[in-house]
């Protein structure tokens, strides 16, 4: 965190308003308390990608690319390809953004949703494999924060999924031990549609998919991913707060019912 | 006679001898436009109205901040600007003011909302603030509506015209900083009328019938009013 | 020693079919990103950049504060996944480079005298890069600069022009790049006709190096005629003028 820099502070007015209308159920921007704002999602926008999508949560925008290439596996999983999922907040997207290395604001974004992917088995690695432990597939996802607007944690776990989803890689077969490449291009072995719901705890009530103004009021911040069979894959707690066990629960519970609704929108969506 | 034209950065708006005002520049006999916006060009000289731009704080203007931080000797405030404000405690607690004996937190906290005036900007630091006079200080209540600070002359309007016929249809009372930050106050229905009407003068600024949309959107008589 | 292929067809035509002096499409809109006090996104043939510009604003940290005008910072970065090869997100020597010609290409128009102690940020991120993308970059980072509203003497524009099979042409793109034997970026302020970037890359005889640099300036020309169109797009929308008595406050 910059020292340097203000923190966004919320007015007092603006979440008292907040408060008021969230004992009533209902936010500033008229959605109910389990409601994402719309979810747009657009494939195939950067062409020079295996794969791409631009996601727009509300005023939330990101861009994932995925780049495929081939290369050598880890020394202790020499059966399983790479798959890498990195995240950066670019100066661009906020005036609470600097230049420079990831902070640990973006680190964290990265590998939650690294491990949504992973845990949930999303892509089965092992068929990402040529020789084993020579040579494997290697999948980057690059996520590009373009402007903040809260809820970073799902606008850029619906991107990777749909880049992932709909990206072609070219074919390489294995001829004398060694990989060569193919004229043909086929899609990444996908196999589930892991899904992540982030809710923010202003006082004693959970609201999903909070904006930025949310997120400055909120006292702590929960994201849960879930997978096709409604099993949970990954969670994160984040913000220097806490939450009751039975807020837990009540938030594992709306994660596997709004999971549901927003994976057959990303199904629908990457075809 | 008033010619107007719309330009941008690097537009010739005339040539000749005129008297002229910000945003402009003078090259020979050329008049050069330095943002985008209106230009209107008669005898009276040249003047051009920017359709965007940030607000620089000028002495004697009303702006309405937050409270983004506190120091021992006054409230760092949000201006909207490129500068932060400074309202000294001495100026709030008066000249027995010590921040031994004085809690800054009792009159003004982080976050909360405040109408003062720009006491003074020097180029060697930030904006001073003052609440002295009738009608500054926190504004405990209201809509929070933000507008382009150049759009602030329209919302105003001649004389007060525009923001008046507002108020009166809406039935709330709206504060308007310099800074582009706006605080309605009134029946729910009437802020919500109050701010579309600010985005209307906001988006359609350049229209040659503005007012005229602004006071049909209003509606004629005033809201929840007793004749 | 594999042979060089053609790059200009003995019908006069490059590779993707344009004439030696066309500009590849270009498409702009200005005010693209929500946040940013200013911005726009360029496309020019399959580049795809965004400009963003934030300020003024205070100086951080404080001890390279200017105290008679504004400081400007640039950032040209690439994403991971414009390129054939993703390319490591950390700043490569390039990118620095290119940073800084772009900031020294964009400040001549910014009247940094009348921001004082303040920084005046310019962000270019191309998420898709095929050649000239530094001045795409700079041509929407310009327009960036006049939505933010920040005073400016002109708008910047640029256009690179090279050397191709021994024939002039412009607007390189990025197998002409590669495979050509000179690239030229050129910047200008159009109306005070100034010019301010300039980078040779290759091999030019004096006047291959005139007819470059005079097409580069034309075409920055047509591509200033864009620029003039996307900023009367988003701010005076159908394009009326108002010719009523304006009732502005004074």
């Amino acid at each position: 965190m910059s020292m340097m820099k203000k923190n966004y502070v919320v007015e007092t007015i603006r979440k008292a308003q907040m408060v008021e209308l969230l004992a009533k159920g209902k936010r500033m921007d008229g959605r109910a308390l389990d409601e994402h704002r719309p979810i747009r999602i657009q494939t195939g926008i950067i062409q020079k990608a295996n794969g791409s999508a631009r996601v727009n949560l509300g005023n939330t925008e990101v861009i994932a690319g995925v780049k495929i290439a081939t290369g050598t596996p880890f020394p202790d999983t020499p059966d399983k390809g790479l798959l890498v999922v990195n995240a950066e907040i670019l100066p661009l997207a906020s005036a609470y953004a600097e230049p420079g290395p990831p902070s640990e604001e973006a680190i964290e974004l990265a590998r939650v949703v690294d491990r949504g992917i992973r845990e949930s088995e999303m892509v089965d690695l092992t068929k990402l494999c040529l020789v084993e432990g020579k040579s494997v597939y290697t999948v980057f996802v690059d996520v590009n924060i373009m402007n903040v607007d809260g809820n970073l944690f799902d606008a850029t776990s619906y991107a990777v999924v749909a880049a992932l989803r709909t990206a072609r890689m070219k074919k390489f077969v294995v001829e004398d031990d060694k990989p060569k490449a193919t004229e043909e291009e086929i899609p990444v072995p996908v196999e589930r549609v892991p899904v992540s719901v982030t809710m923010a705890r202003i006082g004693d009530t959970l609201l999903v998919d909070p904006m930025s103004e949310e997120e400055a009021a909120m006292d702590m911040r929960i994201t849960i991913t879930t997978d096709d069979d409604g099993n949970i894959c990954a969670s994160q707690k984040g913000e220097a707060s806490t939450i009751a066990p039975d807020k837990v629960l009540e938030a594992a519970d709306l994660s596997i019912k709004l999971g549901k609704e927003i994976r057959e929108k990303i199904m629908e969506v990457t075809g | 006679m008033v010619e107007r034209k719309q330009v941008i950065p690097g537009d010739v708006i005339a040539r000749g001898d005129y008297r002229y005002g910000s945003y402009v520049e003078k090259r020979g006999d050329m008049y050069i436009a330095l943002r985008v916006g209106l230009a209107e060009v008669s005898r009276e000289g040249i003047k051009l109205n920017p359709m965007t731009g940030p607000y620089i704080p000028r002495p004697d203007d009303e702006v309405i901040g937050k409270v983004i931080d506190i120091n021992g000797f006054g409230w760092v405030i949000d201006i909207n600007s490129c500068f932060d404000g400074f309202l000294p405690a001495s100026f709030v607690f008066g000249r027995e003011f010590s921040p031994a004996t004085h809690d800054l937190t009792t009159k003004f906290k982080v976050g909360d909302i405040i109408g003062c005036r720009i006491e003074s900007f020097e180029r060697s630091r930030d904006p001073q603030l003052s609440i002295r006079g009738h009608g500054y200080g926190k504004i405990p209540k209201g809509e929070i509506i933000k507008i382009s600070p150049t759009k602030v002359p329209r919302l105003i309007g001649r004389r007060g015209a525009m923001i008046n016929m507002i108020s009166e249809r809406t039935s709330c009372d709206v504060k308007v900083g310099q800074n582009g930050v706006v605080v309605a106050v009134g029946p729910p229905e009437g802020v919500v009328k109050t701010a579309e009407a600010i985005k209307m003068i906001e988006n359609e600024t350049h229209a040659a019938d503005l007012s005229r949309k602004v006071e049909e959107y209003l509606g004629g008589a005033p809201i929840g009013s007793q004749a | 020693m594999e042979a060089k292929r053609k790059l200009i067809g003995d019908d006069g035509l490059r590779l993707d079919g344009r004439a030696w002096n066309q500009l590849r499409p270009i498409k702009l809109e200005v005010g693209t990103l929500k946040n940013a006090d200013g911005s726009a996104y360029i496309e020019w043939g399959k580049n795809k950049i965004m400009a963003a510009v934030y300020g003024p604003k205070e100086v951080h940290p404080k001890h390279q504060v200017l105290p008679d005008r504004a400081l400007v910072r640039t950032r040209y970065h690439m994403a991971p996944f414009s390129v054939d090869e993703r390319k490591n997100p950390a700043p490569s020597r390039r990118e620095i480079e290119i940073s800084k010609v772009i900031r020294e290409a964009l400040e001549p128009a910014v009247i940094v005298e009348d921001y004082p102690r303040t920084a005046i940020e310019v962000w270019v991120e191309v998420l898709q890069s095929d050649g000239g993308s530094r001045v795409a970059g700079i041509t929407a980072s310009s327009l960036a600069l006049a939505d933010a509203g920040i005073n400016l003497r002109d708008l910047v524009v640029g256009c690179s022009c090279g050397i191709v099979d021994g024939q002039v042409v412009a607007d390189l793109d990025d197998t002409e790049d590669k495979e050509g034997s000179g690239d030229m970026p050129v910047a200008i302020m159009p109306n005070l006709d100034r010019v301010t970037l300039l980078q040779v890359d290759g091999i030019y005889s004096r006047d291959q190096f005139q007819k470059a640099f005079e097409l580069a300036i034309e075409k920055g020309r047509e591509v200033y005629a864009m620029q003039r169109e996307a900023l009367t797009k988003k701010f005076f929308g159908d394009g009326q003028v108002s010719t009523s008595e304006e009732e502005v406050a004074e």
